[in-house]
């Protein structure tokens, strides 16, 4: 028990990934904090389709900071990075195919 | 090596496979996650392609302040999980307690401030089937968004619930010292699922608060 100390760590964990320094997690968490002012002041400035495309990059990029560093995928096993790809990927298929319907259907007059 | 042979099920050769099968059924668990918000997305986006004025004119009645302010609540409650974790895995048990209440405060406040919203909103008369005054042309369809609004963040709000209860339970046990360098799964995978309740509030922050903002 002695060798384990705080002082001592050898920063390999015998059950799990190296955890990260207090440092990169105070550096995610004020990204975070500045992609939600930036998301928040560009949605007030028109910007026409854009001001979507910011919302939904922004949202996109903080979701992937949360993903990358606080739920360790860039640090634990490749298998859970797999995982949550492909639970990412179910769901934009079904976003995907469900607007392609909707934005690709005409409204066909009857022939009589 | 007792600390982890203590905690090591039989089926298990040793405690990184025990853990790895924790972590892969929690992220399976989380994609099933996943699609279940999917689904309300998927719904949101289907009605705002059918009536984006409609929706841009409801999104307006709703609270940004308040939202952005929620937003940055569970940003940091999200830090918060994550740096506890980080404690006890370097063996810091009383600063990981105080983190794990510290998360769990963050949550209870972003639980109060909507429950200020929705009071608002009975009160604007926003809610559909129970009290719903609005008047206009595009009345009709922002009962649509209404709806998505109050199913997404009402099944926001009681994951948030849920995981404020388990937030507390992993502190109670933090502080008892059940946790240690070598073995933390529970609290790991509560974590975990702290983050992805943070990720699905981060696409609703934008699609519920933000459009039809810039006039």
């Amino acid at each position: 028990m002695s060798a384990r100390s705080p002082t001592h760590q050898t920063r390999s964990h015998r059950s799990g990934p190296v955890p990260p320094s207090l440092r990169s997690n105070l550096l995610v968490l004020a990204a975070l904090l500045v992609l939600l002012g930036l998301s928040a002041g560009s949605a007030l400035i028109p910007m026409g389709v854009f001001n979507e495309v910011a919302n939904l990059g922004i949202a996109a990029m903080k979701a992937l900071l949360v993903l990358v560093f606080f739920m360790r995928l860039k640090t634990d096993s490749p298998l859970l990075r797999l995982v949550a790809a492909a639970g990412f990927a179910w769901l934009a298929l079904l976003v995907a195919l469900s607007l392609a319907d909707l934005l690709s259907r005409q409204n066909l007059l009857p022939p009589w | 090596m007792s600390v982890t042979v203590r905690h090591l099920r039989e089926q298990f050769d040793d405690a990184v496979q025990q853990r790895e099968a924790s972590t892969l059924g929690m992220w399976a668990f989380l994609t099933t996650e996943i699609l279940f918000f999917g689904v309300l997305f998927a719904g949101y986006a289907f009605c705002r392609v059918m009536f984006p004025e409609a929706f841009a004119a409801a999104s307006r009645h709703t609270d940004m302040l308040l939202g952005t302010l929620e937003t940055a609540a569970l940003l940091t409650s999200s830090c918060a999980a994550a740096l506890a974790v980080r404690e006890v895995q370097l063996g810091g048990r009383r600063a990981a307690t105080w983190l794990l209440l510290a998360t769990a405060a963050l949550g209870s406040a972003f639980l109060v401030m909507h429950g200020f919203e929705y009071v608002a909103e009975y009160h604007e008369g926003l809610i559909p089937g129970l009290r719903y005054t609005q008047h206009g042309p595009h009345a009709a369809s922002m009962q649509l968004f209404f709806c998505l609004y109050y199913f997404i963040t009402g099944f926001h709000g009681l994951h948030v619930s849920i995981g404020v209860g388990l937030l507390l339970a992993m502190a109670w046990r933090t502080h008892r010292g059940a946790f240690d360098q070598d073995y933390h799964t529970p609290l790991e995978l509560t974590a975990l699922y702290w983050h992805l309740v943070d990720i699905v509030w981060i696409f609703v922050y934008p699609l519920i608060y933000l459009i039809g903002r810039a006039l």
